[in-house]
């Protein structure tokens, strides 16, 4: 073999590795799971690929309702956490001095514990009589006989407990990377505090915008712990519906089919938002 | 149909089987030695041939029983054996003796956590006909009936298991295992209502109360049909154990009426404990043995047998098929059907023994417990406890289709 052939082929090799994993469990399953969502029958006679694309419009009427809820979920929590976050990402990156190791820390936590254990925790702290409800009730945030717990709120609630750290993080790196001489140039140029980080910090920090609210939304949308554990029938999402198909109904097919209307829907959206955003940040917030 | 975009992993896995099999290796061990990749490749244009999920209907009870007639476990050593079972649901010095009574090793795994899920972790193997690399697994009623139903058991060797003549008689029959050839029975409870006697301000005695406006958006029931829906039938004074499909889906739409009116908070599987001690609800369907633990933090946990009955579910040790170590399991089965070890089991679960004759040994042990009418139920509300109906697998997808729906999923 020639060396510049061999040179050529070097990267691959490196890849190689990196490309089988994907190849066996992400394209596999993922063809796979293309093909059971085709298929037709049950679970006592088998499924046969019968391309019954009817299946997908079947699982869209049905569970439009569980679809739409995912997102919007997912969605306020996003913002919810972007607003919890950003002020203390910037603290942590700028202020925080010699606590900024400790707040990480501090950050990062409640990863060490269980996510199931994590949201049963949040059981316990929004329980109907439990100390927060009553001050809530104090303040007439809740009513007398109203509850917090096994309502709507309280699944974003825990959706945005849970996935807060997926947000801080990003940001705390995009912050944490700006130079801020850009800001005392603004200033030096008579911009007003304000003005200098609306122009120059805020779009700086665009890239862990970006992918803090991809990894705090995608996951989110196909989350069912939060819902099963913190919500009712009337706020399962759809993550709940695949779970239920796969585990419970043994309907492969339609849960096959939930799981690619998820993905396309989720795929599309963050196509668009890239496209917003700018293409480039995705990739730069990764680096 | 043989293009590359068709792979099907039942398939797959099932031909990796058969090549593991002509090895000599157990699947797992297999997997362990990481040479997975290499061998995939070169099977893969074998297995991309084929697709499809496999049904189950293929295999047949016919097969069984003739397996049942011819079986015969040697005695062997016991090796190191896996024992699967529920969390908290063995005193776990009750291993320890084993093991120093009969050598071997039983490695215990607490990871049943819910029927379903396991037979989601298992079904590929199963369906292949492989090993799943558990000797004993304990899978509750209608679970146990699918295994056996699908083939996915081996036959007791009896004569390893004579402590089996202390099955209690309700339990020595029952739907799906007539003559107890596959499944023993390791520890039975009546679903029946849970309540906290300082919200309810009284006692309460039956199902009726869980429909009750009085307690509307306080209620809580199981996301498991068989559960709800059986207690439902039952409070309609429908013998739930020889229940129809039409009258469980009935059952289900009733249950789903009641929660478009706001009556259940939520369908739950174990959590509703957390729901019944916080005081975020009044009454709750409930599992018997849970309450006795629950009662014991909280003296104003109550259980009550309905007056119109209770279902009453069984969780049943099983060997699966192409068990590796029959020997190791059947002396387990065995050794936990002595009554001194049954004792001690039940003392430390709670829940309702399947083993005759321990109640003496409790009453001098541990008097509280032998007295304890929920681990030993009164004869009159034995009489009115009453097993899962049997489905096959279409009727059984159907009514969990009208429940998911009911519960919103």
């Amino acid at each position: 073999m020639s060396l510049q052939r061999r040179r050529k082929l070097i990267p691959w090799m490196f890849a190689l590795p990196g490309l089988l994993w994907l190849l066996l469990f992400f394209a596999i399953p993922l063809i796979n799971q293309a093909q059971v969502s085709l298929m037709s029958g049950d679970p006592e006679a088998g499924y046969t690929l019968t391309w019954a694309f009817d299946t997908y419009t079947n699982a869209i009427s049905d569970y439009h309702e569980q679809f739409l809820r995912s997102f919007l979920y997912a969605g306020i929590a996003t913002v919810v956490d972007l607003i919890i976050a950003f002020p203390l990402a910037y603290f942590m990156a700028y202020k925080a001095g010699r606590w900024r190791n400790l707040m990480l820390l501090l950050v990062v936590l409640p990863f060490f514990m269980s996510y199931v254990l994590r949201t049963v925790a949040w059981q316990l702290i929004l329980a109907d009589h439990g100390w927060v409800v009553e001050r809530l009730r104090d303040v007439g945030l809740v009513s007398a006989d109203g509850r917090v717990l096994a309502t709507g709120t309280a699944v974003v609630a825990g959706i945005s407990y849970n996935f807060l750290p997926f947000m801080v993080l990003p940001l705390y790196v995009a912050l944490e990377r700006i130079d801020r001489r850009f800001v005392e140039a603004a200033t030096d140029l008579y911009a007003s505090r304000a003005t200098a980080f609306r122009k120059v910090t805020l779009p700086l920090a665009i890239p862990g915008i970006f992918a803090g609210s991809l990894l705090v939304f995608i996951p989110a949308t196909g989350d069912y712990i939060n819902a099963a554990l913190l919500g009712t029938s009337k706020q399962y999402m759809i993550g709940n519906v695949v779970q239920s198909k796969f585990l419970t109904v043994l309907d492969y097919p339609t849960a096959a089919a939930l799981s690619f209307i998820l993905m396309t829907v989720i795929l599309v959206g963050i196509a668009i938002y890239s496209r917003l955003l700018g293409t480039r940040t995705l990739t730069e917030a990764a680096v | 149909m043989t293009t590359v975009t068709e792979v099907d992993p039942e398939r797959f896995g099932h031909e990796l089987d058969r090549f593991v099999a002509r090895q000599g290796l157990s699947r797992r061990r297999f997997l362990g030695r990481g040479a997975a990749t290499v061998l995939m490749a070169g099977g893969l244009a074998q297995v991309l041939a084929a697709c499809g999920i496999d049904g189950t209907a293929a295999r047949n009870l016919a097969d069984l029983e003739r397996q049942a007639r011819r079986v015969n476990h040697p005695r062997t050593e016991l090796g190191d054996w896996t024992f699967s079972n529920w969390p908290l649901y063995i005193d776990k010095s009750v291993i320890k003796d084993f093991n120093a009574k009969y050598g071997g090793h039983c490695k215990y795994v607490e990871e049943i956590n819910d029927n379903n899920e396991f037979y989601g972790k298992v079904r590929q193997q199963l369906a292949a006909g492989v090993p799943i690399g558990r000797d004993i697994v304990t899978l509750t009623d209608y679970m146990a009936s699918r295994w056996v139903r699908f083939g996915y058991v081996t036959p007791i060797d009896k004569r390893n298991v004579p402590n089996g003549r202390r099955l209690v008689r309700n339990l020595r029959s029952i739907t799906y295992d007539p003559r107890r050839q596959f499944t023993l029975p390791w520890q039975s409870g009546a679903i029946g209502i849970g309540y906290d006697i300082k919200q309810t301000g009284g006692e309460v005695r039956s199902l009726r109360e869980l429909f009750d406006p009085r307690w509307k958006g306080r209620v809580t029931l199981f996301s498991e049909p068989y559960d709800s829906a059986g207690s439902v039938l039952l409070m309609e004074g429908v013998d739930a154990s020889r229940a129809t499909l039409d009258q469980m889906l009935g059952a289900i739409e009733r249950i789903g009426k009641a929660n478009d009116d706001g009556q259940f908070r939520r369908f739950t599987g174990n959590d509703y404990t957390t729901d019944l001690t916080k005081g975020n609800i009044a009454l709750a369907l409930a599992y018997s043995g849970d309450l006795v633990q629950l009662q014991s933090d909280n003296p104003n946990m109550r259980f009550a047998y309905p007056e119109e009955g209770a279902m009453q579910f069984t969780d049943n040790m099983m060997m699966p098929a192409k068990v590796e170590h029959p020997y190791a399991a059947e002396t387990m089965m065995n050794y936990v059907y002595e009554p001194a070890v049954a004792a001690k089991i039940c003392a430390y679960v709670n829940y309702i023994s399947p083993v005759e004759g321990i109640k003496e040994i409790l009453e001098r042990t541990d008097p509280e417990i032998a007295s304890n009418e929920l681990i030993f139920p009164p004869d009159d509300v034995r009489a009115k406890l009453h097993s899962y109906p049997s489905f096959t697998t279409r009727e059984e997808q159907q009514m969990y289709e009208a429940m998911a729906q009911v519960t919103g999923a």
